[in-house]
């Protein structure tokens, strides 16, 4: 593939490997040329007919997504020609659509409202009438068609076939009355299923338990990663009122290509407790935080453990090791982690852990090789009660309560009040999703976590008790005041947080 | 009228059976083809002019030349015979009077190719045909003419009839080779093209059930008698069906370059009921339509026809008489090609059915001023713009239609429906 082939678009030149099609040759210019149907990481069915370009030499338009480049081709994007045909696509599309727009989810983050407004912008010549195809059919648990938005691209086909090979969709009928359907006695299940909505350029597919639930313009939308396993998979999360209502995959073709798996999709409220420890608690009683970190500075001995969450950041582990190196004898410490069994279809994408960040902690040296059985050792001397003072970092430093009971010297980092380990001190701590920083998932790969949602005020991060709890044994680990400084502090001068976000995380 | 290929024996007693072909002078192609190298079989079909029967006239020989054979994949003959564009009913007679014909063609043809499984894919509606040549192919393997070592010979060909479901598209060779592999009928974007990926990933080579039934004579004859007929570029015969309003509908078969006004006159009979001639679609329903006028000159060669602004297509000769309703035309037309469309491509799919709707509104009398405009900026959007050529299937009778005769559709949407027509046809699938 290290072979290169030299062609010009619009009159710019550029050279690409031998085999790029004509829509990603175009992307490296800055160039759009507008798809439904193409999908860098599935088949080519060139039904859309919206990436039509003009190749100098060919007698008619040609479909950018099934051309590949060749030596001294020159393409045009914008002739005439090309502009004619791509609006009359749009208003082909269109002729047939519901334009329900108003009570639309897509709306806002729609291809055809983008295309249209950018391609076509006309009034539609369609004076008959439209077709009429079957709404708010239930696909499977997770996913909603509507018909007649739907623009037969089948995106969502190609994904259950050459995906998670599940093949649960297809398409009835013929010519307009053409309809996407689940295959007779199946159902869209797959534990990949919601991708689909992500895959869909229009609002013909839609999360059933978002839907309808807030226009996305009302929402903040930021770009993240997956807290719920060790694969880091991108997401865009749209968040509105403290709370997350809809969450997309972000293209990343190092990690999860447009893919997102259903139990990380529609579980990030798993990460947000209903009822939140907000102030100090010692033996169960609310304190200053001044006293309860004083008390629980004093909490060393020859015989600490500490326990830490799979989910606290890499800036975290990072302070936590040097936090322990000013103690005089080393602890014990483990990362919560369980391996889980996985099906054929979440192997595709999801890690067997639900240990977002096990790594980061490895990296510090806080876990070791085999984390799993090095947690369960932990546990069981804590059972044995061989520790005199243990440390839970995070809620799910532990999350097996059953016959534990912990020593009178105990702390918890906690952000649920109903946790049901009652450690003396408790420390109102903050969840992943109101925390920004870094995260290395399984392959190493140094990602960009952002913040989605606003702390509740008296929270703080675990970092900044801990830098507290450390300035109280009298050495300050770091003069970091927001997660920013933090993260700014452990990353290598050469790499901005925006480059990580840019790139999709960087290799380390 | 010419000389008499593929339909000469097709009146005889027996025909349909091994015994009565081969006293008919059957297999005698095949026995002479076997016996040359399969790369000189080719040789010959090239030089004999021979050209795809089933609508593109393409010739066969360099067709057959795009089969790679050193793949070390199988590769795979399919013989067309979903015969399904309006007006064209000509494999059906070869099917159903003389199946052992097509049956020897495509053993040459497989021979040639190096191809040891062929396929025929039958129109769905087609039971009559289906069923004669099932039973022919019955007898071919009892009689060693399919299964190892044909005639004796160390070729062997095993052949697949496979029966379509009924939909137009399939006779579309990337849309027959998906239904044929059990998926939906819809055409596949090309590159590749079947020559090099075809059913099931497989060098494939889809020939009309006419083109392979001219083989035997090719080998029987010599390539030189086939190329000695017709004219200089279209060679050899072909068969029309000829229907509509004349006294005479049939299967006809005439060397190329046969003046078509004779054809009308002689072969079939002239108009019906003493009524004037309008118009004539000459080559199935997807080929441009001539008026009355236009005939004088044309004759029934691709040249010819080309240069008269239409195409010989299938064959399918369909003649209009005076009192045809040209908006109705275009409406059943645009109505056949709606229903067809496969709903892949976005403007063959949408598109399709606004032709049709306007094309309805007009015929009602509920034209608007504009109509054939936007008809027209519409069919010019559709033709080439889809991943097979079914676009400008659809387009082609639309627009020929309103430019031939403008002013009837402009009456029409001027001065409301006037239609005589006692089917008042709604819209409907």
């Amino acid at each position: 593939m290290s072979e290169t082939v030299n062609l010009t678009i619009d009159g710019k030149a550029l050279s690409v490997p031998k085999g790029t099609n004509l829509i990603e040759a175009a992307k490296k210019l800055g160039i759009l040329i507008p798809h439904y149907c193409y999908h860098p990481d599935l088949s080519i069915a060139g039904n859309c007919r919206m990436c039509q370009v003009a190749v100098k030499g060919a007698p008619k338009l040609t479909i950018a997504c099934n051309t590949q480049v060749t030596e001294g081709m020159e393409v045009a994007t914008n002739s005439k020609e090309v502009k004619d045909a791509q609006s009359a696509t749009l208003e082909f599309i269109l002729i047939n659509h519901p334009l329900d727009c108003t009570v639309c989810d897509q709306a806002g983050h729609c291809k055809l409202q983008d295309y249209h407004f950018e391609y076509n912008a006309k009034p539609s010549r369609f004076l008959e009438e439209k077709e009429h195809k079957p709404k708010a059919v239930p696909l499977g648990p997770t996913v909603m068609l509507d018909g007649e938005r739907c623009i037969m691209c089948t995106r969502c086909i190609r994904f259950c076939d050459e995906v998670t090979k599940t093949s649960e969709l297809g398409m009835l009928n013929r010519g307009d009355r053409s309809v996407i359907s689940i295959n007779p006695g199946r159902e869209l299940d797959n534990p990949l299923s919601g991708s689909v909505v992500d895959l869909c350029p229009v609002g013909a597919l839609t999360h059933r338990n978002w839907r309808f639930n807030s226009r996305i313009w009302f929402t903040k939308q930021v770009d993240s990663v997956c807290p719920g396993c060790s694969t880091g998979c991108n997401v865009k999360v749209a968040v509105r009122d403290k709370q997350v209502v809809q969450v997309k995959a972000r293209y990343n073709s190092n990690v999860n290509k447009e893919w997102l798996c259903d139990e990380g999709r529609y579980g990030f409220h798993r990460f947000l407790p209903e009822t939140r420890v907000l102030e100090p608690l010692i033996n169960g009683k609310v304190a200053s935080l001044d006293e309860a970190l004083t008390k629980a500075s004093k909490m060393f001995d020859d015989k600490t453990a500490i326990f830490l969450s799979p989910d606290l950041l890499f800036e975290e582990f990072s302070l936590i090791s040097k936090f322990i190196e000013t103690l005089p004898v080393k602890p014990f410490t483990c990362v919560q982690y369980k391996k889980r069994e996985l099906s054929e279809v979440e192997k595709i994408l999801v890690s067997p852990d639900y240990a977002a960040n096990f790594k980061s902690a490895q990296n510090f040296g806080l876990a070791s090789e085999d984390p799993s059985t090095q947690y369960i050792e932990g546990i069981a001397k804590l059972k044995e009660g061989s520790f005199s003072s243990v440390w839970i970092i995070g809620d799910r430093g532990i999350e097996e309560v059953e016959g534990i009971s912990l020593p009178v010297n105990s702390v918890g980092f906690f952000t649920n009040a109903e946790n049901n380990l009652k450690p003396g001190i408790v420390l109102p701590a903050r969840s992943i999703l109101e925390k920004s920083g870094l995260y290395l998932n399984k392959d190493l790969r140094l990602q960009f976590i952002d913040r989605l949602i606003d702390f509740p005020s008296n929270t703080e991060p675990e970092w900044r008790l801990i830098n507290k709890i450390a300035e109280k044994r009298g050495k300050k680990l770091t003069d970091a005041q927001s997660d920013r400084d933090l993260t700014l502090s452990v990353l290598n001068p050469e790499i901005s947080i925006f480059t990580l976000k840019e790139q999709g995380g960087v290799r380390i | 009228m010419s000389k008499k290929i593929l339909l000469k024996n097709v009146h005889n007693q027996g025909q349909a059976t091994f015994d009565g072909y081969v006293n008919s002078g059957g297999l005698l192609g095949l026995k002479k083809a076997l016996k040359k190298d399969p790369k000189e079989v080719i040789e010959e079909v090239k030089n004999s002019g021979l050209r795809g029967r089933g609508g593109a006239g393409f010739p066969t020989g360099v067709k057959w030349g795009f089969v790679p054979r050193d793949t070390g994949k199988p590769v795979y003959l399919i013989c067309n015979a979903d015969e399904s564009e309006p007006g064209t009913f000509k494999d059906r007679v070869i099917m159903e009077r003389d199946p052992f014909l097509m049956i020897e063609g495509m053993i040459i043809a497989a021979y040639a190719l190096g191809s040891s499984l062929s396929f025929i894919y039958v129109r769905g509606e087609y039971s009559y045909p289906y069923i004669k040549t099932l039973e022919a192919i019955k007898e071919a393997y009892s009689k060693g003419m399919l299964g190892k070592n044909i005639l004796g010979s160390n070729f062997s060909h095993e052949m697949v009839l496979h029966r379509g479901a009924g939909a137009y598209i399939c006779g579309e060779e990337t849309g027959l080779i998906n239904s044929l592999e059990g998926k939906k009928g819809q055409p596949r974007i090309k590159p590749p093209f079947p020559a090099v990926k075809g059913l099931y990933g497989c060098p494939t080579c889809v020939n009309n059930v006419e083109t392979l039934a001219v083989l035997p004579f090719i080998f029987s004859e010599g390539w030189e008698a086939y190329a000695a007929l017709g004219t200089e570029k279209s060679k050899g015969t072909k068969l029309i069906s000829a229907s509509g309003h004349i006294n005479k509908p049939g299967v006809y078969e005439i060397e190329l370059g046969y003046p078509l006004k004779e054809f009308l006159e002689v072969e079939c009979g002239g108009v019906w009921k003493g009524r004037k001639l309008k118009a004539v679609i000459p080559g199935g329903s997807s080929v441009p339509v001539l008026r009355a006028d236009e005939i004088e000159k044309v004759n029934l060669d691709y040249e010819s026809l080309r240069d008269a602004g239409t195409m010989l297509g299938s064959g399918g000769f369909i003649v209009l008489d005076e009192t045809a309703d040209m908006v109705e035309v275009a409406r059943n037309l645009a109505h056949f090609y709606a229903h067809e469309s496969c709903g892949q491509c976005t403007p063959c799919r949408e598109g399709g059915h606004w032709v049709e709707k306007v094309f309805t509104r007009i015929s009602k009398g509920r034209g608007v001023p504009g109509d054939m405009e936007l008809v027209d900026s519409m069919c010019s959007q559709i033709a080439g713009h889809t991943i097979c050529p079914f676009g400008d299937a659809l387009v082609t009778p639309a627009q020929s239609l309103m430019k031939k005769f403008p002013e009837e559709f402009k009456d029409r949407i001027l001065n409301g429906s006037k239609s005589t027509n006692p089917l008042n046809y709604e819209l409907g699938h």
